[in-house]
């Protein structure tokens, strides 16, 4: 029993000390490793970001060779996890599919210690994953990874088939540099919690893709879209959105516990879309604009900010991911930032325990079977 | 931003009905506000698992239900199968049930936690555990029995014989004593997962990712490695003196919320005597002397036996190999996780935390690759 209060949610509890990333909510500051957002997303690969979250500092050019290689060379499935991946039905959603091959592709016969090779190992695999799983349920044979790509290109590669355009690699580059990390969020403070107890790298990673599966997490930017589709056009948005309030039918996309200005990466993902996706901007930033103004009207003294989901699923559908493939591409990207996280926590760790309050009954004595009523 | 407080120690972080772990008194209190002690010698672990689900015990009827529901849930299904099949042997058992439970629980579209759905993960450990050991052995699973209960299917799935009652009977506590114990790592593991809204089969696979862990589900099996080090009786003290002078930690002692003697171990304890009568002697011989010397060397801690010492000789009486250990801990737990997951669901709201930040001062900007 504890003296203390029950917070709901652990808002503002501090579950742990982090150098990994910051989100400064109050400057709308997302920070990694000391780097604000702004001047890695567009600039930086994706293996430039993962290196940083992993060892603190940016690779300098042998350095980056070196992870690069160690990426190609694990990008192929063992052959378990392969077969397990085949035995799933094909209309699973993704990211069960993801969870469960990743619990596969790690599976080890003596405990190990989480150690940055193993969260390279397991990052290269991801997009491997879900491009096969996609293929097959559209019943293409599977695309061998080609070890000339970097970690984005490869992806798109083995997804299609086809060399995507640069420009195309780099919106997702940036999106999965946009997404690798973000302090304390469900999924990363459920792998911290699972290393807490000095369980393996894949064992963290499973449970952070059970989280992240959520849509109170990264679950919403496939309900973005659908909820733009329901809307249809910029000229429906405000009538749309009246009336879904007066339905109580939540807006996709928008608040966030920690922001209280617009979310960095919002923006940079808004920029994207204006460029890249404009059938989708011109909807969502008339929807943006009037649900920002509803939101504010009903609850004036609250931060309404857009969320990284919504301007997220225009960027995604640019590129070409059907919107399953949404959240795991995010998983895709965060896989770097748990396995961070995941290293930080076993260098320094405590078992995360905390405690409950009982709500039940006084004791008392339970009644032999043969009396129940 | 409130202080940090390293392991969440003393934190509240949920507000349950499930269990109460009063460590001030010693007492564990299921659902419903029985004590541990109480219910153990009337209700089986399908009763304690419906304890748990519904706060109220079953009666005769409602119990039948369950049993064979239960029963009738035991298969795994093909993507299930397909995937067990596919993992090497040799692999460590509780990876194996991760991954199972995790493409057992596939599914096409995300679904709410439902207490059927509890009940068809629980029935379906003992079948993943008894496979895994099957195949380690060289040997092929069996298929489920559904005439037998919990526990003693379990011991069959593994076997391929019908258990003693006895034995069945050791099995059966043990479920009962393990099935919740408030809000403990995995089952905190689990309650995050839930509150992002998701399904409940990642929550059960977050929470045995948890308990993988030696810090958590892993005592049992450490517990028992370390009885093999001391090896009898006789050689306890020299063991104990030794290992204690090279800083060895002595693995089933101590516990973050009991400061009195965990009513876990004291049920286990007393069963040990007929379950294991050599083991415990050297168990029996091996506690006194470690709580002679942890309270020697730190007089101000409360360093009792706890659960999984006196776990690890009961199940190794009841002829489970160490291997198992945690995956037959998780077999318990199961029910637990889930009664927790059904009942955060009334009340979601997503769990996540603050972090303080140590690293450098933000807004350095970053070189050039040339420049590096």
């Amino acid at each position: 029993m504890s003296n203390n209060a029950y917070v709901p949610g652990l808002e503002g509890i501090v579950a742990s000390q982090t150098a990994i990333s910051m989100v400064d909510g109050q400057n709308g500051r997302l920070i990694y490793q000391g780097y604000v957002i702004a001047d890695l997303a567009e600039e930086m690969s994706f293996e430039e970001v993962a290196f940083l979250l992993w060892e603190g500092r940016l690779p300098n050019r042998s350095e980056l060779d070196a992870l690069s290689l160690e990426l190609v060379g694990h990008r192929t499935l063992t052959q378990p996890a392969s077969i397990a991946l085949d035995a799933l039905p094909k209309d699973t959603d993704p990211m069960d599919v993801l969870r469960s091959v990743v619990s596969v592709q790690g599976v080890e016969h003596r405990l190990a210690k989480p150690t940055v090779p193993l969260a390279i190992h397991a990052t290269a695999s991801f997009p491997t994953i879900l491009a096969m799983f996609h293929r097959r349920k559209l019943g293409l044979p599977p695309i061998k990874p080609r070890a000339d790509l970097g970690h984005a290109a490869n992806y798109l590669y083995m997804l299609n088939g086809t060399e995507a355009s640069p420009e195309i690699v780099r919106a997702l580059n940036t999106y999965l540099v946009l997404l690798a990390d973000h302090g304390m969020n469900a999924s990363t403070f459920t792998a911290r919690v699972i290393a807490s107890t000095e369980s393996d790298l894949t064992s963290a990673l499973v449970g952070a893709i059970g989280a992240l599966k959520g849509p109170a997490h990264g679950g919403a930017p496939a309900a973005v879209i659908e909820q733009l589709e329901l809307i249809g056009t910029a000229d429906n948005a405000e009538r749309w959105l009246r009336d879904a309030r007066k339905r109580k039918v939540k807006f996709m996309g928008f608040g966030h516990r920690i922001y209280r200005v617009y979310d960095p990466r919002a923006k940079i993902l808004k920029e994207m879309c204006r460029r890249m996706n404009p059938k989708f901007y011109d909807l969502a930033s008339k929807v943006e604009e009037v649900a920002l103004q509803i939101l504010h009207e009903e609850h004036p003294e609250r931060p309404q900010s857009t969320n990284v989901e919504f301007y997220s699923a225009g960027v995604l559908q640019a590129i070409g991911l059907p919107k399953e493939y949404f959240t795991p591409t995010f998983a895709a990207g965060r896989v770097t930032g748990w396995s961070a996280h995941v290293l930080e926590q076993a260098a320094n760790n405590r078992i995360i325990r905390p405690q409950s309050e009982y709500i039940g009954p006084e004791p008392r004595k339970p009644m032999p079977l043969a009396e129940r009523g | 931003m409130g202080e940090f407080s390293p392991g969440l120690e003393g934190v509240v972080a949920a507000e349950t009905a499930v269990s109460e772990v009063d460590g001030a008194n010693g007492r564990l209190i299921y659902r419903g506000g029985y004590l541990i002690e109480d219910l153990v010698p009337v209700v089986s672990y399908e009763e304690a698992a419906y304890l748990l689900w519904h706060g109220e015990l079953p009666n005769e009827s409602e119990l039948d239900a369950l049993r064979q529901q239960m029963a009738s849930a035991r298969n795994l299904n093909k993507s299930g199968r397909g995937t067990l099949m596919a993992i090497d042997p040799g692999t460590d058992p509780m990876d194996v049930l991760r991954t199972v439970v995790s493409a057992q629980g596939a599914s096409k579209t995300l679904a709410k936690p439902t207490l059927e759905e509890a009940i068809a993960l629980t029935a379906v450990f003992p079948t993943i555990v008894g496979a895994a050991y099957r195949r380690r052995q060289g040997k092929d699973p069996l298929e489920p029995r559904d005439d037998l209960g919990h526990a003693a299917n379990l011991l069959w799935m593994m076997e391929g014989k019908e258990p003693s009652a006895e034995k069945a009977h050791w099995v059966d506590t043990y479920l009962v004593l393990l099935a919740d114990h408030g809000l403990n790592a995995s089952t905190f593991a689990a309650r995050v997962v839930a509150s992002t809204g998701s399904d409940l089969t990642s929550c059960v696979v977050g929470a045995i990712a948890a308990l993988k862990g030696p810090a958590h589900g892993g005592a049992t099996l450490a517990a028992r490695n370390m009885l093999d080090k001391v090896g009898s009786a006789a050689n306890a003290e020299k063991w104990l003196t030794e290992a204690h002078a090279r800083h060895e930690r002595f693995s089933g002692f101590g516990h973050r919320v009991y400061r009195t003697y965990d009513p876990r171990a004291k049920i286990l304890r007393e069963i040990a005597k007929t379950a294991a009568p050599e083991l415990h002697e050297t168990a029996a011989r091996t506690e006194e002397l470690a709580l002679k010397i942890l309270h020697e060397a730190h007089p101000e801690r409360p360093n009792a036996t706890n659960v999984d010492f006196w776990a690890s000789v009961v199940l190794t009486g009841a002829g489970i190999p160490k291997e198992l250990f945690t995956t037959v801990f998780a077999t318990s737990r199961v029910s637990g996780w889930t009664a927790h997951v059904l009942e955060s669901l009334s009340d979601l709201r997503i769990i996540r935390p603050a972090s303080r930040w140590i690293g450098p001062e933000p807004g350095k900007k970053p070189l050039q690759l040339a420049k590096r």
